[in-house]
């Protein structure tokens, strides 16, 4: 049986799990990463923030900002035996914009940059970091080339697909126009300090003062020029990821929930991801409820008494879902054409052990269908 | 109202994406509207759904009155901004002529969560704004936050801001509203949650992050989409696999309610729960069910 995803794997060497928070990303990227090493394709999966549970289950409880492989014991405690070894890493926001700067700051800047209120709330509370640090991440696995096949899993994002613009807000940040103009007579000058403000226009510096004080402006400007030593690193690796995004061998898997509301955010994404020219392997529409089978209701209504009664409420009930669940895959079809949609049923209990990670991957890799005549375990 | 929330005079809904925050925001805010407080219901730069739940149009940035004590807003950053820098700088020339200048837009841009702060602001200044005869203006204020980790990052904004900017009239307003996010005669949060697994550890995250982080006091948590027990061991011995199959997964998503409630339970805070609601058309009517399900806690 043909997959889009299967197809996508053969063709890619990156591929995103990319959607809003709570449609199941983490597994699914976890999903793509076991079925390539099942196959044969060495890979990792890069994740931030992962559910306990999905970590425990690949093994990495104990790990940290490091690549691990997944031990042999995990797969043959589920009965799987991969051709291919796979890895997993589990993001920590902090510590990789610190290996970042200790790795490309100039000696003499790296202490002034790490103890900079600003850059410590850059590291961890500005939004757009940690999209910035996953994309960093990203093209670094990637350019050591040791997995065939990389699966990032983006963060979870509030507005849209901030990991897009990450690089470019960085950017934006350390080679503004505005910022250049500030700064150069400082650094022409060697020296910097609130006298560029006056260079810059008195009554503009003081009317900021009065709103953030007048020292938050000595201090950001002392940031800027101690990690605009990075500002060439950030411009060549911000070019390099987004050239990656659009390789031919990037692929996206966009993951939806089938919920109405979830669509049009999916849609969004789609829509978003195509005007950056980047490349939508498939949809995959996680969690579906499965139809209920007809000669079920012929059954019900052969019965009866109180058991009649409930099993009707349920199957009710089920019917609504399925039917909220198949108007919402069709509006998803008719706005995501022609990008092909994958559909992977609501299993029972939460996907967490290795086992149903498997399971799922059947789904996604065409041998098993969201049917119509049995609901899914 | 719930016991537990009944003299509090700001409400921060949040929890897992997904898990019905939205869904429960509407609901207090209908029921807290009826015990005849002025309710104001705010969503932050987001997607407008509040109103749409409501059954009424959408109100965009400004606060707009929905019905009988009842307000409602989806605050975002560029009013918020604006409302914020006219408040500190008195004068709309001044605002025009320094906000519209092409280097103080980059700055306010990268300083670090003004934006959350103004947004944040923005709400918590409706909470002490008064009316000409002294009363406040809104009796409670219901935000429909965001979820979890944008949760955090987002209450945590006040702390970020005093621990970073040097005193001035940033720092000043982050300590007012940090104080007013930590007082729990005032505040409360509320958790959302899904009898699910990942949603329920989740919760219990949250929960942890709040106290620990932010120094918040969640007070109530909200066991949404509630499986109640249906069928017993007996019925689910009957009929053909299929039937068997129905109802094994009905009495496993019943099982794994109550296991989910107990686990909330150890929390220490009351949980309510909200039956799961089918309905074709997610909208008033299925409010009301939540507002009553809030209203007779089981």
């Amino acid at each position: 049986m043909s997959s889009p995803i299967r197809d996508a794997m053969a063709n890619s060497d990156v591929l995103l799990t990319v959607g809003s928070g709570g449609v199941g990303k983490t597994t699914i990227a976890a999903t793509l990463a076991l079925r390539a090493a099942m196959e044969g394709t060495g890979s990792m999966v890069c994740t931030i923030d992962p559910a306990k549970r999905l970590a425990n289950a690949l093994g990495l409880e104990a790990l940290g900002n490091k690549e691990a492989r997944i031990p042999d014991e995990t797969f043959a405690a589920a009965g799987l035996l991969p051709r291919a070894p796979m890895h997993a890493m589990m993001l920590d926001i902090k510590r990789s914009w610190d290996d970042l700067v200790e790795r490309r700051a100039p000696a003499d800047k790296r202490e002034k940059i790490l103890n900079n209120r600003f850059y410590q709330a850059l590291s961890t509370a500005l939004a757009g970091s940690q999209e910035y640090i996953a994309m960093e991440k990203m093209w670094e696995l990637h350019e050591q080339g040791k997995y065939p096949l990389l699966v990032v899993d983006t963060p979870p994002t509030a507005h849209a697909l901030d990991f897009l613009d990450a690089p470019n807000r960085i950017l934006d940040f350390l080679d503004n126009d505005a910022a250049k103009w500030l700064l150069t007579p400082a650094l022409a000058a060697g020296k910097f300090g609130l006298k560029l403000f006056n260079l810059g226009g008195s009554y503009v510096a003081k009317t900021i003062s009065r709103f953030t004080g007048t020292e938050t402006l000595q201090q950001l400007a002392d940031f800027m020029l101690n990690i605009t030593s990075l500002t060439d690193s950030f411009r060549e690796r911000a070019h390099q990821t987004r050239e990656l995004l659009q390789a031919p061998s990037t692929a996206f898997v966009l993951v939806t929930g089938p919920m109405l509301e979830r669509i049009d955010e999916a849609v969004y994404f789609h829509t978003l991801l195509q005007q950056n020219k980047m490349r939508v392997a498939a949809v995959v529409v996680n969690r579906i409820h499965a139809p209920v089978p007809p000669q079920l209701w012929d059954e019900v209504a052969r019965m009866s008494g109180p058991l009649q009664a409930k099993l009707e409420q349920t199957l009710k009930e089920n019917d609504l879902l399925a039917t909220q669940d198949a108007k919402g895959i069709q509006r998803l079809r008719e706005l995501c054409a022609p990008t092909p949609l994958v559909l992977v049923p609501r299993f029972e209990l939460d996907v967490h052990d290795l086992k149903a990670v498997w399971e799922t991957s059947r789904y996604l890799w065409g041998e098993a269908r969201v049917d119509a005549a049995k609901p899914a375990r | 109202m719930i016991a537990a929330l009944s003299d509090k005079r700001l409400l921060i809904v949040t929890g897992k994406g997904g898990v019905g925050k939205t869904t429960v925001s509407a609901a207090l805010a209908l029921e807290s509207a009826r015990s005849g407080k002025r309710t104001l219901v705010c969503e932050v730069n987001t997607k407008e759904r509040v109103t749409q739940l409501l059954g009424k149009p959408e109100v965009g940035p400004e606060v707009t009155s929905l019905e009988e004590n009842l307000w409602a807003v989806n605050v975002r950053p560029e009013e918020a901004m604006r409302e914020y820098a006219l408040m500190v700088l008195k004068f709309e020339s001044i605002y025009s002529a320094v906000f519209e200048n092409r280097v103080v837009r980059y700055f306010l841009r990268f300083i670090p969560s003004l934006q959350e702060l103004v947004l944040l602001g923005k709400i918590l200044y409706h909470l002490r704004e008064k009316r000409s005869d002294g009363s406040f203006r809104f009796d409670r204020i219901i935000i429909d936050a965001p979820a979890t980790g944008h949760a955090i990052t987002f209450l945590s904004v006040p702390q970020v801001i005093i621990d970073t900017v040097p005193p001035g009239a940033m720092s000043s307003d982050a300590a007012w509203m940090r104080d007013l996010l930590v007082d729990r005669n005032t505040t409360a949060a509320v958790l959302v949650s899904l009898p699910e697994e990942l949603p329920v550890n989740e919760t219990l995250e949250l929960h942890q992050a709040l106290v620990a982080r932010v120094k918040m006091t969640p007070q109530l948590v909200v066991l949404n989409g509630f499986i109640a027990e249906r069928f017993t061991d007996e019925d689910a011995a009957t009929g053909s696999e299929l039937a068997k199959e129905l109802m094994h997964g009905h009495q496993g998503r019943a099982k794994l309610s109550q296991a989910s409630r107990a686990t909330l339970s150890k929390l220490g805070l009351p949980v309510v729960t909200v039956p799961r609601i089918f309905s074709p058309d997610f909208g008033r009517a299925a409010i009301e069910q939540v507002v009553r399900a809030l209203g007779d806690p089981t």
